[in-house]
């Protein structure tokens, strides 16, 4: 798993993470069942704390979207855990805010900022479906 | 046991004519990297000397992995590694003679980390140090810290001189051999990307004593500046909010949580807010230590042009 973090930039780092691992898996580059490095793996190709990574790591598995098995392997969880849609919509709302306030300060017209959403959600089911086509090939 | 590596309570430190510190309070964790920051002066070099029985406070009290300061100092220095600033050992004997040397007054000692860290470094072990260069001075400091295998590790400036291989190296033996074995690093330097790289933990102080303690990842998280534009907006600095610095009807805030809460009261009072951003350690660190003048740095210094 190809992860990677700028200490530099304002965000947190374990949130830097979980993004990334939301984001491959979101993208089908991981899938449920896959393991992840573990925390101290992780940590050292990083140079990061691994208190950092394994931080990360309970977040995500709080969410349900990694579980740990005993003798601490990480995995992508065979079913994640489905939250209320009023909790999804809770957590996405600060993003579409962001987006909503950097297009507008960008000058760009609600219809172009829309374009530009529906661009990369079409973008991720392409992804979806090239991997979708590999894995029926190669099973 | 106890669970905190490094405790201080109200140390204070007077000189003839400075208070060198001023009632510190430290808290630093087991099994963190700690990256105790400050500017020159500000009294994290006396704070290492009092820690390591170098100096006595004069006030206040405090813990080295559970053993206190001033009475049990020999426990403390046979399981405490320290690298000070200034790199100067024997100058006449060379990296493997100093090996030996030191091994003796560490029960903990590793031979076998010596012969890998001496490798990893690529020290040139019989050479005497008077004739090493700056870089290779501090690899010798870091092997004989490294090998002593210590349940705390003290840095002053340990990467001067290092090129940046060498100090990537030194990174990763640190995650590697030191914070994943659940050792505890109290590293103090001016290179605030290398301690933003590996700090899990950030203390600040300035003037003798501490601004701010917190994992650099909460502070990351909760620390904005906020850019807002109007006319008589709030310029007094309460705790939770440090104003910075204001031009014309532009001013800067220094939010320390609750920053979407503190820009809305703005918005009530008819002010404009031009931006939330989030700050890296850099930022951070001048706005804290350095008060009369707004952070100049990067992409968050400028002020926004009025639109």
């Amino acid at each position: 798993m190809l992860l990677h973090v700028n200490p530099a930039s304002g965000v947190p780092t374990y949130l830097q993470i979980e993004t990334q691992v939301k984001h491959y898996i979101a993208a089908g580059a991981l899938a449920p069942g896959d393991a992840l490095p573990s925390v101290r793996k992780l940590a050292v190709n990083l140079r990061i704390s691994t208190n950092t990574v394994a931080r990360a790591y309970q977040d995500l598995e709080r969410d349900g979207i990694l579980r740990t098995v005993q003798g601490g392997r990480t995995y992508v969880a065979e079913n994640p855990v489905s939250f209320l849609k009023s909790e999804r919509i809770r957590r996405l709302r600060p993003y579409a805010r962001q987006i909503a306030v950097e297009g507008t300060q960008l000058r760009l017209s609600p219809r172009e900022i829309m374009e530009l959403v529906q661009q990369e959600l079409n973008t991720l089911e392409e992804v979806n479906e090239r991997t979708g086509d590999l894995d029926r090939k190669s099973r | 046991m106890s669970e905190l590596a490094i405790l201080t309570e109200n140390l204070a430190k007077v000189y003839p004519g400075v208070r060198a510190l001023d009632g510190l309070n430290l808290n630093v964790p087991r099994g963190v990297a700690y990256g105790f920051l400050g500017r020159n002066g500000a009294g994290k070099t006396s704070t290492i000397r009092i820690l390591l029985g170098l100096a006595r406070p004069t006030e206040g009290r405090g813990t080295v992995l559970g053993f206190p300061i001033g009475r049990e100092q020999v426990a403390i220095l046979e399981r405490t590694a320290y690298v000070s600033e200034s790199k100067n050992l024997y100058a006449s004997l060379t990296a493997r003679e100093l090996v030996r040397f030191t091994r003796g007054f560490y029960p903990s000692w590793s031979d076998k980390a010596v012969a890998k860290y001496a490798h990893l470094f690529e020290i040139p072990m019989d050479r005497p140090f008077a004739k090493l260069s700056q870089g290779n001075r501090t690899k010798v400091y870091l092997l004989l810290a490294l090998s002593q295998e210590a349940d705390l590790l003290i840095f002053d400036e340990p990467a001067m001189g290092l090129d940046p291989v060498v100090l990537d190296e030194f990174l990763r033996i640190l995650v590697q051999d030191v914070i994943a074995e659940g050792r505890t690093v109290f590293i103090c330097s001016h290179q605030l990307s290398d301690v933003e790289q590996i700090a899990d933990w950030i203390g600040l102080i300035d003037h003798g004593r501490l601004l701010l303690e917190a994992r650099l990842d909460d502070i990351k998280g909760q620390f904005r500046l906020v850019t807002a534009a109007g006319n008589g907006l709030p310029q007094t600095e309460s705790p939770e909010v440090l104003w910075l610095a204001s031009e014309g009807n532009f001013h800067k805030y220094l939010v320390k949580n609750n920053a979407d809460a503190f820009a809305a009261e703005l918005g009530r009072q008819g002010a404009t807010v031009a931006e939330i951003s989030p700050l890296g350690l850099r930022e951070i660190f001048l706005a804290m230590v350095r008060k009369e003048e707004a952070c100049t740095s990067g992409n968050t210094g400028e002020m926004a042009a009025p639109v």
